[in-house]
């Protein structure tokens, strides 16, 4: 990050000096709330609402930080922005404010396969703005759809053949021409399906990627990886596939993938064997064969029945420097050096206190919970969610961590948020949960960090939280 | 021991889940899936592996002594040709098929406590005796089973009749007493809603895992991609 006066109050010693401060945003109160959504946007019904719906699948934010989309398990997606800094109080960064609700998927029946087809979206990437309107991708477990979004605020009035509401007017009464105008209007978003890719994936799209070249995109399923061309829908290319011959074989699956943020001919897939491969689309059409395999040797003191679900690496995620990647397996996250395939460089511990409640975990199938996690712009802080409502933070520089919890209870408008604490026995502190009375259903899988800024977005089931890092006022 | 039960119940909860995920909104999913198929079957060597000392196994059919253990191991050689019978596997060995055909054989002739109710098994029977070129050994030996007592009796030594034995019980538990749609070939329309211990769609669940999501056949070389446990819930 650069040294201009926004970064100037931002150090990197963030633990020490910044608190998170709660905006808390309630999502499904948002939606109703938006003035700019159009009028027939389907607004959640109460029925909705208790049905799970709108429990938040993924949240992202785009390159410049000042749009958040988030999609849910209704199909839906919610697009956020940030008002812009009162120019009366320099201090106070801008809210986020619903921008604009659409549908994207509905269910859909696979009428050959008899499958019905989700329309959860599994994740939305924006597409690097080229012009005043912004695009995203949007994709559920089978079609990706490309979304243009636009902003009128200008409408014409004065037609000579039309009247104020369209209808056709009568001619006899028009006795002079009159050049229309364009007037000021309050501020419409549309949304518009640009492009539909469906028929692409077999299994079900776990991860989409723009690639830097801003014209291709891939699409990774649990067997194969597709490379895309934004502009052609009828067809795409097989840059992975991993099915094995005889399906008796299967051993692992492709649990994520993305592009290197700089190089165009890069990308990263991860197995559910915690393995990351490196590829490189020059070297063959078909990248079956890694350029660079990324995989550290299972400690077999903690061997157990659910090593191999616990090793299952459920998000990755380059540096925004390109230097490293970042992965998350359940316990853990590490930070992998693109230039060392043996083992990561830092590994940090989410949540040690559950290893020793594997078989709990896997009876009420928290084992196989997917957790995203994320870099700061500076990659100098990454974050995780877990359970109960908590995410942590861990500064690589300091090496110190920090366990926040995102819940309306604890987090008033404008309040600090206090790190929490998991007690795992031993001396007790005030305010500390003990293991045994974590909620596992409040789990935080989906998190995002704004591009530039201390910004976060956490989706806590339903709800969206977003927390702005509140800087010591004696600095200034 | 005590890893033997752990194992025990991770295989329980590994089948109940394999079960469960047929009724899913979605079509199966693969990843999760394969996890669980993973540690079943670690689960299913570990018990395999650990000596202990299991219950007894149900005694013997009346009718042939000499066959120990009875029948049920059989449906398991079957499947599992890589595995070494059991010594006294022998005869057992002529019926391959579908387990449920070993459930109903050895314990539902004449009604056992809390088995499957006994309009499934003439089913059960049939499907599985369709699998196979008709023995005529086997009538007369169902006929004289004594029906095991029910929950898992005790266990022979320990080999993979051990889990069987067990696992008949619990996955009777799991899948409760109806099996319809057992070996059908016609892709199941809507999906039913999951009823308790309800009906079960064809045994796909593995099987779609192994095919395409969704795809629901009960061809032998689909059955053959599964490993034997995945195989048992096919049968089922």
């Amino acid at each position: 990050m650069g040294e201009d006066t926004d970064t100037r109050k931002i150090n990197h010693s963030f633990l020490r000096d910044h608190n998170y401060v709660t905006e808390g945003i309630a999502r499904a109160a948002a939606m109703q709330a938006s003035p700019h959504c159009p009028a027939n946007v389907p607004q959640p019904s109460s029925e909705e609402v208790t049905s799970g719906a709108d429990i938040i699948s993924t949240v992202e934010f785009n390159h410049t930080g000042e749009l958040l989309a988030t999609g849910d398990k209704g199909g839906r997606v919610v697009i956020f922005q940030r008002e812009p800094e009162s120019k009366n109080e320099p201090y106070n960064q801008g809210e986020y404010n619903v921008y604009s609700t659409f549908q994207s998927h509905e269910p859909e029946f696979d009428y050959l396969k008899s499958l019905e087809i989700e329309e959860k979206i599994n994740k939305i990437k924006w597409l690097p703005q080229q012009n005043a309107a912004h695009s995203l991708l949007s994709t559920n477990d089978k079609t990706i759809k490309l979304w243009k979004i636009t902003e009128r605020d200008k409408r014409p009035e004065g037609y000579n053949l039309k009247d104020e509401e369209g209808k056709l007017k009568d001619l006899s009464t028009v006795t002079s021409l009159q050049v229309p105008v364009l007037k000021p209007m309050d501020l419409m978003v549309e949304v518009t399906p640009r492009r539909i890719f469906a028929n692409g994936h077999t299994y079900h799209v776990n991860s989409i990627s723009v690639n830097s070249d801003c014209e291709t995109y891939m699409s990774a399923d649990d067997l194969r990886i597709n490379l895309w061309h934004l502009a052609i829908t009828d067809r795409s290319f097989n840059i992975v596939d991993i099915k094995p011959a005889n399906m008796e074989d299967l051993t692992e699956v492709i649990t994520a993938s993305e592009f290197h943020p700089h190089h165009c001919n890069l990308f990263v897939y991860s197995s559910s064997k915690g393995s990351l491969r490196l590829c490189d689309m020059r070297a063959s059409a078909l990248c079956d064969k890694h350029s660079k395999l990324y995989e550290e040797p299972e400690d077999p003191s903690n061997r157990s029945f659910f090593s191999e679900i616990i090793s299952s690496v459920s998000d990755v995620k380059f540096s925004h420097s390109g230097r490293y990647m970042l992965t998350r397996d359940y316990l853990t996250v590490k930070v992998w050096d693109l230039n060392m395939e043996t083992k990561p460089v830092e590994t940090y511990q989410v949540h040690d206190y559950l290893r020793s409640k594997l078989c709990s975990l896997y009876e009420n199938d928290c084992i196989f919970d997917k957790f995203e996690c994320a870099w700061n712009g500076s990659d100098s802080v990454i974050m995780t969610g877990a359970y109960n409502n908590f995410f942590r933070m861990f500064d690589r520089n300091t090496k110190r961590d920090v366990t926040l919890e995102a819940s309306r209870e604890s987090s008033k408008p404008r309040a600090i948020l206090k790190p929490r604490r998991v007690c795992v026995g031993g001396k007790r502190r005030k305010d500390d949960i003990s293991v045994d009375s974590l909620d596992f259903t409040k789990k935080i899988l989906h998190t995002a960090w704004h591009p530039t800024e201390n910004i976060i977005a956490i989706a806590a089931t339903n709800n969206l939280y977003i927390f702005q890092d509140k800087v010591n006022s004696e600095m200034h | 021991m005590e890893f033997k039960l752990e194992a025990h119940r991770i295989v329980s909860i590994s089948l109940g889940k394999i079960y469960s995920a047929r009724g899913q909104r979605g079509g199966l999913k693969l990843h999760k899936n394969l996890l669980v198929s993973l540690v079943l079957r670690s689960a299913r060597q570990v018990y395999l592996s650990e000596p202990g000392c299991p219950p007894e196994p149900p005694p013997a059919p009346a009718g042939h002594p000499e066959e120990e253990p009875p029948p049920r191991t059989a449906a398991w050689a079957a499947e599992e040709p890589p595995l070494p019978p059991p010594p006294q596997d022998e005869a057992g060995r002529d019926c391959p098929g579908p387990r449920p055909r070993r459930c109903c054989c050895g314990e539902n002739r004449g009604g056992c406590a809390g088995a499957p109710p006994p309009p499934h098994c003439p089913r059960k029977r049939s499907a599985g005796e369709r699998g196979q070129a008709g023995s005529p050994l086997k009538k007369p030996r169902r006929e004289e089973e004594e029906p095991p007592p029910l929950p898992p009796p005790p266990s022979p030594p320990c080999e993979q009749e051990d889990m069987e034995t067990g696992n008949v019980a619990s996955l009777i538990s799991i899948f409760g007493s109806s099996f319809s749609g057992l070996l059908s070939k016609e892709p199941k329309g809507r999906r039913r809603p999951p009823l308790d211990g309800g009906e079960a769609a064809a045994g796909t669940a593995p099987a779609e895992a192994a095919a395409e999501p969704g795809q629901i056949c009960c061809d032998e070389p689909v059955l053959r991609t599964l490993n034997p446990w995945s195989t048992a819930i096919v049968a089922f």
